[in-house]
Parts: C-alpha cells; sequence; structure tokens
C-alpha cells in the first residue's frame, strides 16, 4: 500500500510544483491529510445516520473519551505515543462491549449507564495521566484530544483504510437489520434478526471507527462529526436514500473543506476544529433552510 | 399454502415474583382464525412472544409447519420518532430486502411493495414520512409489511388500536382472505364483538386459560356472562336467512 500512497503523493506534488493545482499539494502531509479526509468523510457520514437514528451520539463521544485512556495506558505499557493503536482499540473495545454487555443486562437506559462509564473511564485517564507525564510531554495528547490531521502518516492511513473496509463489509449487508432493529426489535426478531447480536455489532463498529478517527479528528470532536452531518442531512430529507446520500456529502465536504481553508486562507485552527466548524455551519444553513422553504418543512414534522 | 398448527402444553411465564402465565394449554387449528382476548396484563402479549420464542418459559410450544415457514407479525403500534427520515417505501423496503434501503429496491422488489400499497390503500402515501401519518395509516403499512414474503402464520398483536372504519375494514378483509386462502391467524383482539364475527375459536386468557372454544359455544357460558355482562344474544342471523345463528351484540355499539 506504501508504495500506492507514494504514487498518489508524488502525482499531487508533480501537479502542485507543475501549478495545475494549488501549491500546498507539493507537501506531502497535506496530500495525507486529504487522502484521510476523503476516506473518514464517507464513513462517518454514513454510519452517522445509523447513529442518529439508534440515538447513540453519546456513546460514541463516551468512546472517544475512552480512547484517551487507552492512550495513557499505551504510553505507560511502552507503546509508541504517536500511535498507540494496540491500546486505543484494546481498551476502547473492552469499553464499548461491557457498556453494551451491562445495558443489556440491567436494561437501565443508555444515557444513565454511558454517563456513568463515561465517568469511570476519565477517571481511569486522569489517573493513568499522572504515570504518563513522567514519561513524555503530556501535550502530546493534544493531538488524541483535537487531532491533527497533518501529522497522519502511512500507518494511520492504512489503519484508517482497514477500519473503513471492515465497516462497509459489515454495515452494508446489515444496514436494514439494524435500522428495522431501533425501529422495532420484536418485529425485527420474527423477521429472523438477531437484534442483541446486531448491538454488539454496531457497538463495536462505531467503536473502531472512532478509534480510527482519533488521530484525524480527536477523541473530543469524532462524535461532533457523527452526529452534526447526519443531523445536517435529516433537517431536509424525508428518505433514508436522501438522509445517508445528503449526509456523507455534508461529512465529505466539512473534512475536506476543514483541511483546505485553514491553510488556503491562513487560518489559525486545528483541522480537526475547522472540520467540525464547517459541519456545524452547514448545519445551521438547514435549519434555516428548513424554517424559510416551505418544501423543507415536512422534514420536521 | 397450509398454515401451521400450533399447541401450547403446560405454559409458565414467571418475571422476577410475578407469574405472568400458570400452566396454559391449548390448540390452535392450521388454517382458522383464532382470536386471544382477556383483560389487560392477563398475559396475552407475553404468551405472543413465547411463541414467537422472544421470552423464556417453561412448557411446550410447538408449531407445525408445512412447507412455508414464515411468521407475518403485526405488533401493538409501531413507536417511531416522529422525524425520522423514513418513508412509507423506506419502511416496506427494509423490512423486506437485503440491499440497503438507502440504494432503493430491486425490480421486483419494487413492484411488490407497489401492490401491496396499493391493496392497503397507501399509494398516495408512498413517499410520505412514515412519522407523519396518522396512526391507523401506520398501523397499514406495519400490516402490509407483514404480508411480505407471504406468511404461512400470522401473528396480529391489536393491529385495529387506531385504525378508522374504513382502515379496520381493509385489514380485516386481508385477515379474512389470508385464513381463506389457507393461513392461520393469531390475534389478540380486545372487541368482543368482532372476535364474534372473525373468529374461528377464541381463549381467554387471565393469567391461565379462562374461555376456550368456538366463539358462539364459548360467548354464552356463565363465565362469558361474568366477563362480557354487555353482550346481548340475537337469536337470528344478520341477513335474515336462518334462525340457526346466533349474533352477539355489545350495549352501546
Amino acid at each position: 500500500m506504501n508504495a500506492l500512497y507514494d504514487a498518489i503523493r508524488t502525482l499531487f506534488v508533480d501537479a502542485a510544483y507543475e501549478g495545475t493545482i494549488n501549491f500546498m499539494f507539493s507537501y506531502e502531509f497535506v496530500v495525507n491529510g486529504f487522502l484521510c479526509a476523503l476516506i473518514v468523510g464517507p464513513l462517518l457520514g454514513a454510519m452517522g445516520t445509523m447513529v442518529v437514528i439508534k440515538r447513540m451520539a453519546f456513546f460514541s463521544q463516551a468512546v472517544g473519551n475512552a480512547a484517551l485512556t487507552g492512550v495513557a495506558i499505551g504510553v505507560i505499557l511502552g507503546e509508541s505515543y504517536t500511535a498507540p493503536y494496540v491500546s486505543m482499540f484494546s481498551f476502547c473495545i473492552l469499553f464499548g462491549l461491557l457498556l453494551n454487555f451491562t445495558r443489556n443486562r440491567t436494561k437501565m437506559s443508555s444515557d444513565t449507564l454511558i454517563g456513568v462509564f463515561l465517568s469511570i473511564s476519565l477517571a481511569v485517564g486522569a489517573t493513568a495521566l499522572l504515570f504518563v507525564s513522567a514519561k513524555v510531554n503530556t501535550h502530546i495528547l493534544d493531538t488524541v484530544m483535537f487531532g491533527s490531521i497533518l501529522t497522519v502518516n502511512n500507518l494511520d492511513i492504512n489503519v484508517l483504510l482497514v477500519t473503513a473496509l471492515i465497516t462497509a463489509a459489515v454495515a452494508l449487508p446489515l444496514y436494514n437489520q439494524m435500522l428495522l432493529a431501533s425501529l422495532n426489535p420484536n418485529l425485527a426478531h420474527v423477521r429472523g434478526v438477531n437484534v442483541h447480536f446486531l448491538e454488539y455489532v454496531f457497538v463495536l463498529l462505531i467503536t473502531i471507527l472512532t478509534v480510527a478517527c482519533v488521530k484525524i479528528v480527536g477523541a473530543v470532536l469524532v462524535e461532533a462529526l457523527l452526529l452534526i452531518p447526519a443531523a445536517a442531512a435529516r433537517n431536509l430529507n424525508t428518505s433514508i436514500r436522501g438522509f445517508v446520500v445528503w449526509s456523507v456529502i455534508f461529512s465529505t465536504f466539512s473534512c475536506v473543506f476543514g483541511v483546505y481553508a485553514p491553510m488556503a486562507y491562513d487560518l489559525p485552527i486545528p483541522s480537526g476544529g475547522a472540520i467540525v466548524l464547517t459541519a456545524a455551519v452547514i448545519f445551521f444553513a438547514t435549519l434555516l433552510i428548513r424554517m424559510v422553504m416551505p418544501r423543507f418543512r415536512e422534514a420536521a414534522f | 399454502m397450509q398454515g401451521p398448527s400450533i399447541e401450547f402444553k403446560n405454559v409458565n411465564l414467571n418475571l422476577g415474583n410475578t407469574q405472568i402465565l400458570e400452566d396454559v394449554s391449548f390448540s390452535i387449528s392450521p388454517t382458522t382464525i383464532h382470536c386471544i382476548i382477556g383483560s389487560n396484563g392477563g398475559g396475552k402479549t407475553s404468551l405472543i412472544r413465547c411463541m414467537l420464542g422472544q421470552m423464556p418459559h417453561s412448557g411446550d410450544i410447538k408449531i407445525k409447519w408445512g412447507e412455508n415457514r414464515t411468521i407475518g407479525y403485526v405488533p401493538q403500534q409501531l413507536e417511531i420518532d416522529k422525524t425520522l427520515p423514513v418513508s412509507v417505501v423506506d419502511f416496506l423496503t427494509m423490512a423486506t430486502q437485503r440491499r440497503p434501503a438507502f440504494l432503493g429496491q430491486s425490480k421486483q422488489q419494487a413492484q411488490k411493495i407497489s401492490d401491496l400499497l396499493e391493496e392497503f390503500g397507501l399509494t398516495s402515501k408512498r413517499n410520505d414520512k412514515l412519522g407523519s401519518l396518522s396512526g391507523g395509516e401506520r398501523q397499514r403499512v406495519v400490516f402490509a409489511q407483514a404480508m411480505v414474503p407471504t406468511p404461512a402464520l400470522l401473528v396480529l398483536d391489536e393491529p385495529m388500536t387506531g385504525l378508522d372504519v374504513a382502515g379496520g375494514e381493509v385489514i380485516l378483509a386481508a385477515v379474512r382472505k389470508f385464513a381463506s386462502d389457507g393461513g392461520t391467524v393469531v390475534w389478540i383482539n380486545h372487541d368482543i364483538a368482532q372476535v364474534n364475527k372473525v373468529a374461528d375459536k377464541l381463549t381467554y386468557v387471565n393469567k391461565t386459560i379462562v374461555l376456550d372454544g368456538a366463539p358462539l359455544e364459548v360467548l354464552q357460558t356463565g363465565v362469558a356472562n361474568k366477563l362480557f355482562p354487555t353482550l346481548s344474544f340475537n337469536e337470528s342471523s344478520p341477513d335474515g336467512d336462518s334462525a340457526e345463528t346466533t349474533d352477539i351484540e355489545v350495549e352501546g355499539e
């Protein structure tokens, strides 16, 4: 895959030097950033629709915060502080599975349980950070919290690409079943859907997706990108096709523009923040459209 | 099509310290409309959920299937977020095909769904949001999904809730046609007058079996008189051509 990435980067760098495209693409890290944006955008946009339908936005927020704890544990265990993927994935998957297991067993409401798990995870993370600060400069954790799309390397792109492929391969064939199970679990069960199993599958998908996107958008902001484009698409659509398509478009545009704008206009904004702010502007624009244009009002009722 | 027969034998269900069903035994014959009635909290829906394998219970529930083992299920009500961007066609698509609903339907599936919408008087609503429909219209949509693929067993959990007279007639006609085509219908129903009109057999459940048999026999017993004090019996048929049938009316209807 590295050869493929090199070829793509060379293509862009040459085009930038020839003046065909903006000169910012003469830097390889910029090309890396755009590659990640083009993978992350559609992925989060599509999965975001399911997150909104299943009302799981708070869950992805909790997983994002658990990633911080995963990083701290990884550094303590001797993993590279720039890419502690083993610890992040292990801790977050354990976190997600345990949360879902507890929810199924206790029948407690999701928001209460997620709040409890989120607090525990942050407490463990804060404790672990004390030990981490002795080993590395804790400012490196800013990257985890708010993302640093321009520091991604081939390993990060590989992790992202594999996660994207796994998510697409699993979620596409199960999309209808997940949707039906979230509308009426009993009806879905009669139709042969294994509702509990699908809950675990969905939790796992959101978990690996969140962890894979942490470096691109940041632990704090990845939930926003799962939620805002889908919420914006929901403002304007009455059908599932429009909902998914527009969510993907909004999310991809947010990612690409969020990477492009700070560099093109010399704005002192981190890429993660710019991506989410772009999505937020789109969200408020759709709200305005819905209020002003009668043909979109039906989407609100 | 041959609908299945179902036999409940000594079915017990406990939830925590509460006994929901106690020693329930009765049978449902194939190709019949079997209504299950009873007071609120009497265990009707729990009994159905046991049958569908959704609740752990003791005792035996045996379903003897023919070639077709498909179950069509209509829940009591489809409670959904009204702002959810899921149209009527989306709902039917997601329930009946594997391809993600946002990628549209195959030609064959599109035709089936169009036919269903026409049969249930929903063609003009096909692109409306499910949440924007009235309760009765939504119930018709849910009923329509139960008919694809063609089931052998139709399980209805008070499907008439919220339906107007016209909507009710559409569903009633579909249920009758399904049973006459050989399907088995298990129907939780509160409307005793309607039960008398459509049911081949009824079972009254209140934790255990209180009444079980053909409506005309069962509803004239002393127990039935206590359970349904507002019922009256006319010794004439609705068409007046025979004095052998008994028509049951509910006071005030």
